[in-house]
């Protein structure tokens, strides 16, 4: 009996071990930059992908929901509608036309193939949006299909087909909208679903049978450069060169997409068990140190802030309500004080750029720094002269400031906790740069998960807090920044600045007038660059490790492009 | 024998009606849930993980989603896993061929090197041999895991490149074909002398003494007496004596079986049971926690329950009732 309950114990223990070696941490998203050069280019040859992250399994990109799934898909998966470096949207299989962002005709490239031999045609396309709509809330895709005109009522069971959906011929169909919007292109599901292959369960509502099924993990199939052969549960795909490749015979015989510990990337690069992985910023001194190994670096599409509690969401509305940080010149000083180049040159390994705007540099609505009215620069004699223009001055001699009313103030720095050593010593920085401009600063670190539900729930503990988002291809900040989001943190809301963001999805306003919509994008950043609501940190650079054998490799800030143009020495 | 397997059995059940109260408490008593590392602006919509969360009744009380926990687990609905989208069982038993290879290798290398070990330092304690066998051991005992396969994959893999680091099988082989399963055996080799090291040294240590502690007994000095060969003392009185205690940590070892390594198999990235045991914790994936954790504790128990059985098995004078 004593023994059961010690190895009991250990089980416990086992479990908060766990839980302090858990990961979450930095929120990432996409990848970019042209690499490699493309001489003595040869056929043949297996690519080993290592990825950190398990993959779950999901192969049919119509169906996954992470990360790690995605970058497989990526080799076997082509989209109809691709985004370039600026994240603009470009023509793949697909091109299209509207006048009014309201009905779009897409016209459909001829003689795409299915890796099962079938011709690609605008049928799949409707496949995809009737599966996604006919399953309706409880597909993750449904916002991006309930847009179109008719989805509600299919989805209701009203309407046998989406009205919205009009097939003029194989390779050309109309898409109409339930209204115009500015952002409808980018919005809508972009990846067909073949028919034959998921003949049995067309119609099915049940989204657990789609995602449980063979089609989705054993022998999934796409359009893309290379098809899936084999799949070992958590541990490996095997994807072979497809023939049939509509823009080209892939060059490569074979590529690996592996799931290895982080800490084995280094040693597999460096004995060529692997050819090619994304790796965290903290490994770029060790695997520079590789001769056999060539770095690319990317604009990421993510960025990094400091976020202050400016009030609180209630009854789904934002509410400034906190006073603390309502101060301007209090924020602006904050982000003076603090040496981001310094920073970012030490615990990511340069890596990454210090902005002055909550949008990475990459996107294209992004605003020039010329064109913002602060220029953040590391200056902490005027983060003084601010904070002492605020009325935050030292009345009582202890060294550090007092608010405007003479009491004392201590900033409530959090930061998030996974276990990795790095993240204390990098948010101890920070407030140490406060602490130099007389602002006294007291750092605590939440364990991850915890952290992100404090913040969410506005717990009073939070007022200062590290975060990060990633943008995607609809450059549309409002559910981050909006007045009736929960992800909007800081809990900050400005008339003015909200009426630019609903200007800019307006037809009404901008029609199908790229320019005017950035222009809009470019003004909302303005006020945010001058409001500081939340302290933009820096952008993070995606990195590669690419083995030196390995030619071709094209990657963008939206991922890795052109496989089939990839190649490796042997 | 029956009537006290039976008892022990029958009590087994409120003792895991306990476990599982207790463990689901915790397992929901961790901050953040299955969909919080979801949350990505770009994919998701707020109303579709509120929609989720509400489904999956995470808003319920937790009394609430635990009578609904047990009364699907004991009807035989593990849930779903919310992370692999498939039922629990399934992904389980997807794993635990791995992890089942793995400790077999690992316990037939233990019992191998252990038995050769402990009878050789038994026969010539204080030796040279003895002495050094001890010293491998004692290092043996006092490195971690975690330690041991950062310098076996250093070493092994990376510096003499004799062992791959990572996974269970080279995937371009074919399934089934005598290369498969060579492949196999090459990979789990590494991580399953890891996962030995710790039990090798401590089985050589007991037979070890056991050994010497026996063969100062009357029985041995009688066997000489009559005039056995020294070989004959150690390998047949002697070692049948010594290896009862052995014999018994088996019931401990069917855990550790399916229970698998949790440090070693992450280390090796080798997708087995303690890997997703580890990734269902992080995950918050519950149906999939729970579901191992009532099979760990099944196993802790039935393991026991073993040894004291094999204890009355191999020594009559130990009476269970």
């Amino acid at each position: 009996m004593k023994k059961s309950f010690l190895k009991l114990t250990a089980l416990m223990l086992v479990l908060s071990l766990a839980l302090a070696a858990c990961g979450g941490g930095d929120k990432k998203t996409s990848k970019s930059s042209d690499g490699g050069n493309k001489s003595g280019s040869q056929d043949g040859g297996t690519l080993t992908y290592a990825m950190e992250a398990e993959f779950k399994g999901i192969l049919d990109v119509n169906f996954y929901d992470s990360q790690s799934d995605s970058e497989i898909l990526t080799f076997n998966t082509d989209p109809l509608i691709t985004f370039d470096e600026n994240i603009k949207a470009q023509p793949n299989i697909a091109k299209w036309e509207t006048k009014d962002n309201k009905v779009f005709k897409f016209t459909f490239e001829k003689g795409v193939k299915w890796h099962n031999g079938d011709e690609l045609v605008v049928d799949d396309w409707i496949f995809a949006l009737e599966t996604i709509a006919s399953i309706g809330p409880d597909h993750q895709r449904w916002s991006n299909v309930n847009t179109i005109e008719g989805a509600k009522e299919f989805n209701e069971g009203k309407a046998d087909s989406i009205s919205g959906l009009k097939k003029i011929n194989d390779y050309e169909i109309e898409i109409t909208f339930d209204k115009a919007r500015a952002n409808n292109l980018e919005n809508i599901w972009q990846y067909p679903l073949n028919r034959k292959h998921f003949a049995d369960l067309k119609g099915n509502k049940n989204i657990d049978d789609w995602l449980a099924s063979d089609q989705v993990r054993v022998n999934p199939i796409g359009t893309g450069p290379f098809k899936i052969q084999k799949v070992i549960p958590g541990e490996s795909v095997e994807l072979v060169r497809f023939n049939d490749y509509w823009k080209g015979k892939p060059k490569l015989d074979k590529v690996v997409v592996k799931v290895i510990d982080g800490s084995l990337i280094v040693g597999e690069l460096e004995n060529g068990g692997v050819d090619m992985s994304a790796f965290h910023p903290s490994l770029l001194p060790e695997i520079q140190k590789l001769k056999n190994v060539k770095i690319e670096e990317v604009p990421g599409l993510s960025y990094y802030y400091i976020g202050f509690k400016l009030g609180t969401f209630k009854d789904g509305k934002v509410v400034m309500d906190k006073d603390k940080y309502a101060n301007k010149q209090l924020r602006q000083a904050l982000l003076y004080a603090i040496d981001r180049e310094e920073w970012v040159k030490e615990f990511f390994s340069g890596l990454g750029n210090p902005v002055n705007r909550p949008m990475p540099s990459a996107h294209w609505i992004a605003a020039d720094n010329s064109e913002l009215p602060v220029n953040y620069t590391y200056d902490p004699e005027k983060a003084k002269q601010l904070l002492d223009e605020a009325g935050y001055k030292d009345v009582d001699g202890d060294g550090f400031r007092e608010d405007p009313n003479g009491k004392k103030f201590e900033i409530n720095f959090a930061h998030y906790d996974t276990g990795n050593p790095t993240y204390e010593a990098r948010a101890k920085a920070i407030t140490q740069y406060w602490e130099e401009v007389g602002i006294k600063s007291k750092l605590t670190m939440t364990e991850v998960n915890l952290y992100y539900d404090q913040i969410e729930k506005d717990h009073e503990t939070m007022e200062a807090f590290y975060g990060g988002w990633g943008t995607g291809a609809d450059p549309d900040p409002w559910a981050l920044w909006g007045d009736d989001t929960v992800w909007n943190y800081p809990r900050w809301v400005n008339e003015e600045a909200n009426e630019l963001l609903k200007q800019a999805v307006d037809v009404e306003v901008v029609g199908t007038d790229q320019e005017k919509r950035k222009n809009l994008y470019v003004e909302w950043q303005k006020i945010f660059n001058e409001e500081v609501p939340a302290l933009p940190i820096m952008e993070l650079n995606d990195v590669y490790a690419i083995s030196n054998k390995v030619q071709g490799v094209k990657i963008t800030p939206v991922g890795t492009e052109d496989m089939h143009k990839w190649s490796i020495k042997q | 024998m029956l009537k006290y397997t039976l008892r022990r059995v029958l009590a087994m059940i409120p003792m895991l009606f306990l476990i599982s109260i207790i463990v689901f408490s915790l397992a929901k008593l961790m901050p953040g849930d299955s969909l919080g590392g979801e949350i990505d602006p770009a994919n998701t919509d707020p109303e579709y993980i509120e929609q989720m969360r509400e489904k999956l009744g995470y808003n319920d009380p937790i009394y609430e989603q635990y009578f609904r926990w047990i009364t699907n687990f004991v009807q035989g609905d593990f849930g779903k896993s919310t992370r692999y989208k498939i039922p629990a069982n399934e992904i389980i038993m997807e794993r635990l061929p791995n992890t089942i290879f793995l400790s077999l290798t690992s316990l037939i290398i233990t019992y191998v090197l252990a038995l050769a070990m402990g009878i050789y330092s038994g026969r010539k304690p204080y030796t040279l041999g003895d002495n050094t066998i001890a010293a491998a051991n004692y290092i043996g005992l006092a490195l971690p895991s975690f330690v041991a396969g950062v310098f076996a994959i250093y070493i092994f893999s990376f510096h003499l490149g004799w062992f791959p680091s990572n996974g269970s099988v080279d995937i371009s082989v074919t399934e089934g074909t005598f290369e498969y399963w060579l492949s196999r055996f090459h990979h789990v080799l590494l991580p399953a002398f890891v996962l030995g090291l710790l039990n090798t040294a401590s089985y050589t240590q007991f037979l070890r003494n056991d050994i010497i502690e026996n063969s100062r007994k009357d029985y041995v000095r009688t066997a000489r007496a009559k005039g056995t060969s020294e070989s004959k003392i150690y390998n047949v009185h002697i070692f049948r004596n010594s290896v009862i205690p052995l014999v018994t940590f088996l019931g401990f070892d069917i855990v550790n079986l399916v229970g698998g390594a949790i440090i070693t198999e992450t280390i090796f990235t080798y997708p087995g049971i303690g890997q997703l045991f580890l990734t269902s914790v992080t995950n918050r994936d519950y149906s999939v926690l729970m579901t191992l954790t009532m099979m760990f504790s099944v196993l802790t128990l039935f393991g026991n329950l073993v040894a004291d059985i094999l204890y009355g098995i191999v020594d009559p004078r130990i009476r269970l009732d």
